[in-house]
């Protein structure tokens, strides 16, 4: 099971992302769990995450988080902004599929 | 126009990547995050002393009520404030945030004074506690906090033997560096004093507080933040979260400063709050982008694109969630939209702000969620007043005539050129939606 979190503002946008992604990950059966959460929550959802995915409107905290998440071993990546906008699920999903696939 | 735009890309976004992301702001910023629930609490018990607690006169001996909890959250606004920055600064350390909030509030009341006027010693006025006292509370946090985290960083802490429980060793490590913190103001205060000035809350409230909220009050710079929002925003920043620290340091004293106001029968002072903006300019988010959806619905015909992306955007656009129209219109870096999305707020906060200049529109005293839908969001933040509901509505009209033009003329030259290459671009994302 992949567990992905995905980082916005306020986790309001992102959350709208999760359940086209979750639907999109039971058309192609993929095992996943997604959560949405707002950046000030990053620290305390850290150990639910296998990766970390970045809505482009806060694409400046990457740095930021990088220094965390990398000591975890933890990749971290910003979502294309147009997969973002029209709300592609089945491209995040691929996308965090990718992300652990080249990390591991 | 693409020169342009790939030097703000390299120069610009990384300055505001950097704004965005400094510890000190970001813990002022997410200092407010943590209070909001209490914000909405005391904008509750005020609107509803004035709306049903009015109207219904059988409702008026529970007004008590809502003045005790107005009492426990804006009365004493600095004073939570003070907590969470010096907690949430601590945390980004990974250093004892508890304790760093702890000894924020402790610091805070040290260089507090402890009498006031004929009430004698020994009394803590609430003009110290609430939004008024905001500045110092913020600037006493930070200073207290760094220098906690410096000296815990340090080890100068006491080390307690192995034995020991860890809640107990974890007390006494906190010892030195609390001290030194605790210390420092209460050595500043006294010099303050002794130099003949009442405190340092008057100090920075007179030196820096009233001139910036002052300011903030202006019609050009309520203009100019508007603006400056949604220049981020077109290159893909969330504007709202790196401003936050300004906006909620100088429009959520202005809005808590009218709530009292209201609540002790006098009229309120602020025409700019932090409610001002969220009801009347970011209608359907920054940039007034449900006004956009609604002028693509009725001026688009041949962008089968913008049309698709407008129904995909409508639900979440009716509660200020924007992202979608954002990226996936998108309005980023696109320059035809570019013009009407910097003249919407402007314009917008123009209009209001005469509005509530005038007269024609109460001044804004409730804190309302950001989510609130156009319309209801004037008529709450006014303090259910019919006019700060139809502001907001005529504001949205008003950017719905904005942007009409220009969304006929994207259509047109997507009839005109066919489709470019972006346009083509464009197309084959928007059929597998």
């Amino acid at each position: 099971m992949l567990r992905v979190m995905l980082v916005c503002s306020a986790g309001m946008s992102t959350s709208l992302l999760v359940t086209k992604m979750k639907d999109a990950a039971v058309k192609n059966g993929i095992d996943i769990e997604i959560v949405a959460v707002a950046e000030v929550e990053v620290k305390e959802n850290i150990e639910r995450a296998d990766v970390v995915l970045l809505a482009p409107q806060v694409r400046f905290l990457f740095n930021k988080l990088k220094q965390e998440l990398e000591p975890r071993g933890i990749p971290l990546a910003v979502i294309d902004g147009m997969n973002y906008g029209l709300m592609k699920g089945d491209a995040v999903v691929k996308q965090a599929l990718e992300l652990t696939v080249s990390t591991k | 126009m693409k020169r342009f735009l790939e030097f703000m890309e390299r120069y610009f976004v990384p300055v505001a990547g950097r704004i965005g992301s400094q510890r000190h702001l970001v813990a002022v910023r997410d200092g407010f995050v943590s209070i909001m629930p209490l914000i909405l609490a005391g904008s509750v018990a005020v609107l509803l002393n004035n709306t049903l607690f009015k109207w219904v006169p059988a409702l008026g001996i529970l007004t008590g009520i809502n003045g005790n909890v107005w009492w426990g959250t804006f009365a004493i606004m600095t004073l939570v404030v003070v907590f969470s920055t010096g907690y949430n600064l601590a945390k980004s350390y990974s250093v004892d945030a508890l304790a760093a909030g702890l000894i924020s509030v402790a610091s805070f009341i040290t260089i507090t004074p402890q009498a006031h006027g004929e009430a004698g010693w020994g009394y803590i006025h609430w003009g110290y506690l609430n939004a008024t006292g905001l500045f110092t509370g913020i600037i006493v946090a930070l200073i207290a906090t760094e220098i906690f985290v410096k000296l815990m960083k340090k080890k100068l802490t006491i080390k307690m033997p192995d034995n020991v429980p860890p809640a107990v060793g974890r007390a006494f490590a906190a010892v030195i560096p609390g001290i030194a913190a605790l210390y420092l103001f209460g050595i500043v205060g006294h010099i303050i004093t002794n130099a003949g000035a009442n405190s340092l809350y008057d100090i920075i409230y007179n030196l820096i507080q009233k001139p910036l909220q002052g300011f903030s009050q202006g019609l050009g710079s309520a203009i100019i933040l508007a603006v400056f929002l949604n220049v981020f925003w077109f290159f893909g920043l969330h504007g709202g979260n790196i401003f936050d620290p300004i906006v909620n340091s100088l429009y959520l004293p202005a809005l808590e400063a009218n709530a009292s106001a209201v609540q002790q029968g006098v009229a309120a002072a602020n025409i700019v709050t932090k409610s001002f903006y969220d009801s009347f300019v970011h209608i359907g988010g920054c940039g007034a982008t449900l006004a956009l959806i609604l002028a693509i619905y009725i001026a688009a015909r041949k962008r089968d694109e913008y049309k698709q992306v407008a129904k995909l955007s409508a639900p979440a656009g009716l509660f200020n969630i924007n992202e979608p129209m954002m990226f996936g219109l998108p309005i980023i870096l696109n320059p035809i939209l570019l013009i009407p999305f910097i003249l919407v707020p402007g314009i917008l906060t123009f209009i209001a702000y005469i509005a509530t200049a005038s007269g024609l529109v109460p001044m804004t005293y409730v804190q309302i969620p950001w989510i609130t839908p156009v319309g209801i969001s004037g008529f709450l933040a006014t303090g259910g007043n019919i006019m700060g509901g139809l502001l907001s509505i005529i504001n949205f009209a008003v950017a719905v005539l904005i942007y009409l033009p220009f969304v006929k003329l994207a259509d047109n030259m997507a009839a005109e050129s066919g489709a470019s290459s972006y346009e083509t671009g464009k197309k084959s994302v928007s059929k597998s939606v």
